[in-house]
């Protein structure tokens, strides 16, 4: 009801916008903010679409269109999902397979980058040599070995298959961001732990919450990695379909039930926001934690 | 004596040797013990996983053998001779190197758009527009294969409801089953899905940009463009070559998403490698692992070709 306004009260909302746009990085503000909230709208549209289908019933999700919200809201989809789809065994399996191959990836490329870094020795040029020329090997041309390796050990259709041949393949790429790092830590902070008596393996405890933004980046990028893995588990578990991750087990979920696609968008529903709400509290080390391992 | 001067001739010796390596670096006594105990974990499995592997697969290429029985059917080159008249293996490699060369080009400069306008101090709301950009990294890339697969399905998907009716087509586009479109279909949902990992990446990047290079700029009077052409670029170039390197070689590896959303198809007109490998070994009967093992050798070999020139260019260019 704009007539109901008084002179004096328009006069002082004009003095507001022109206060607002008067610094320039209001105006820009509203053309970029502007933007980014369409185009973000357009780029999250599958994620609604799949947020609102696991509401709906089967034949209203493939009548509705582009259209988004259901007409009644059905929660039985969840349950289905959950129990008869067996996909609260592909989320357990899920985060097994992300948290110890993570796990065991921090470990090792940890320990590795320290003796790299902080020592010379021989075969050390041999060891990083082999690391920078493997560094782009694509997964496809070794895996098949891989698979053999992991039958021979009389671990195919095990997790703990899954989980090695996860993170045996990966890591070099964080030997060598840990090894830059030790790399640069000065000689004095190493001969005072010496001279405090400090043991091999004192010293590295003692230099190892240094390299924080490195163990960030790697704990990220290793546990994405192996959350959205699709290759190595649907190879390592064709026998035994008890074992898949989410990724394999929301695949075959449209052969072995007959197509129920809203038990499967209720499924991904449950699977992503989780991993949505961890990355909108820690984005911050996120990048942080990244632009610290560029540096180095 | 004797022994005493030969003892102190080496340690002279030894010594001049050593002279580049600072004695912090040096491993003294039991230290050699723990330094080759830290590298074990990481080596082992190394040879396991990576060394082995690359030659293991270049003995199988050598061999007509389907993974199970014994390894004896010892056929000399004839996979390779086989594979290089073999025309899906070549389909598939052209497909792979167009899907990471396309993929490549177009997600490397609209996520480095994207990390330029999302680290500016004076954005509203970044927190959550980062949060929404990074998002779709977080479905597992073979659901966010099939979700697409329902949204550009022809006769009831999303996309066509909205192109339709919005009038700006006639008739539904069969977006994964027409020839023309399926490839570049799988392009684009693919720097949909990536996009938010190589946003963090330049943002990662440009945190390392120093504040007063962009304040000197401005007080040279540099606009927005000057200083993103003649201080960000230059700063970044190091890292952007190492991203741009993941970048092309991760795009090698896409798999999930051919799967989910064509099967390879339609006929085989999105066959990539890392798929004609997996249905030769472990899919189509009877298992040819020889014969994927010669196709991933050729693959592999060209790959390791492409970013070594690629290695080569820029170093050059940098000089």
């Amino acid at each position: 009801m704009v007539h109901s306004l008084s002179v004096n009260q328009l006069q002082r909302i004009e003095a507001f916008v022109n206060k607002i746009l008067r610094n320039r990085y209001n105006r820009y503000n509203l053309i970029a903010a502007g933007l980014l909230l369409i185009i973000g709208f357009i780029w999250i549209y599958p994620f609604l679409w799949v947020l609102f289908a696991s509401f709906k019933t089967s034949s209203e999700m493939f009548s509705a269109g582009a259209k988004l919200l259901p007409e009644t809201w059905d929660f039985e989809n969840f349950s289905r999902a959950w129990t008869k789809a067996n996909f609260s065994a592909y989320f357990l399996n899920t985060v097994l397979y992300a948290v110890s191959a993570t796990a065991i990836e921090l470990v090792k490329s940890s320990m590795c980058g320290y003796a790299l870094g902080r020592y010379r020795f021989p075969g050390r040029n041999l060891i990083l040599g082999l690391i920078t020329a493997t560094l782009f090997i694509p997964i496809a041309a070794i895996i098949l070995p891989q698979f053999q390796l992991v039958r021979s050990l009389g671990l195919l259709n095990t997790r703990a298959g899954v989980i090695l041949a996860l993170s045996g393949g990966a890591g070099a790429l964080y030997v060598l961001l840990f090894t830059g790092f030790f790399q640069t830590l000065p000689d004095e902070l190493f001969e005072s732990a010496r001279l405090d008596g400090a043991s091999f393996f004192q010293t590295f405890r003692l230099m190892l919450p240094l390299s924080k933004p490195i163990i960030a980046t790697v704990v990220i990028f290793q546990f994405m990695r192996t959350w959205n893995e699709f290759n190595i588990p649907l190879v390592f578990t064709l026998g035994r379909p008890e074992l898949r991750n989410m990724a394999v087990g929301m695949y075959a979920f449209r052969g072995e039930f007959s197509v129920d696609w809203t038990g499967f968008a209720a499924g991904t529903a449950i699977s992503i926001i989780p991993v949505l709400l961890v990355f909108f509290i820690f984005q911050g080390y996120f990048v942080r934690g990244l632009s610290g391992a560029v540096k180095q | 004596m004797t022994t005493i001067s030969a003892a102190q001739k080496r340690n002279s010796r030894r010594a001049k040797k050593k002279t580049a390596v600072p004695y912090s670096k040096q491993v003294r006594g039991k230290d050699y013990f723990w330094v080759y105990l830290f590298l074990t974990p990481f080596v082992v499995l190394y040879l396991g996983f990576t060394i082995w592997p690359l030659f293991a697969t270049v003995i199988y290429s050598f061999f007509e053998w389907d993974g199970i029985k014994p390894l004896e059917d010892f056929v000399g080159l004839e996979n390779f001779v086989t594979i290089a008249k073999d025309p899906l293996f070549w389909l598939s490699f052209r497909n792979t190197l167009v899907f990471a060369l396309v993929n490549t080009a177009v997600k490397i400069p609209l996520s480095l758009l994207m990390a330029i306008l999302l680290t500016r101090k004076w954005l509203w709301g970044k927190r959550f527009f980062r949060t929404v950009y990074f998002a779709p990294l977080v479905i597992p890339v073979a659901m966010a294969g099939l979700i697409f697969s329902l949204l550009l399905h022809p006769a009831n998907g999303a996309v066509n409801d909205m192109l339709v009716s919005a009038g700006l087509v006639a008739k539904p586009i069969d977006f994964l089953g027409d020839e023309r479109l399926a490839l570049l279909s799988l392009i684009l949902v693919s720097v949909w899905q990536i996009f938010g990992q190589y946003m963090i990446y330049w943002m990662a990047a440009l945190q390392n940009v120093p504040e007063d290079l962009y304040e000197a700029a401005e007080l040279d009077g540099a606009n927005e463009w000057a200083k993103l052409i003649y201080v960000t670029l230059p700063v970044i170039k190091p890292v952007a070559v190492v991203i741009v390197f993941l970048a092309f070689v991760n795009a090698l590896r896409v798999f999930g998403l051919v799967v989910t959303m064509t099967g390879g198809g339609p006929g085989f007109q999105t066959y990539v490698v890392p798929y004609f490998i997996y249905t030769q070994a472990l899919v189509d009967f009877p298992f040819r692992y020889g014969y994927a093992s010669a196709a991933a050798v050729l693959f592999g070999a060209t790959v390791l070709l492409a970013v070594m020139l690629q290695g080569h260019f820029v170093r050059r260019s940098g000089e």
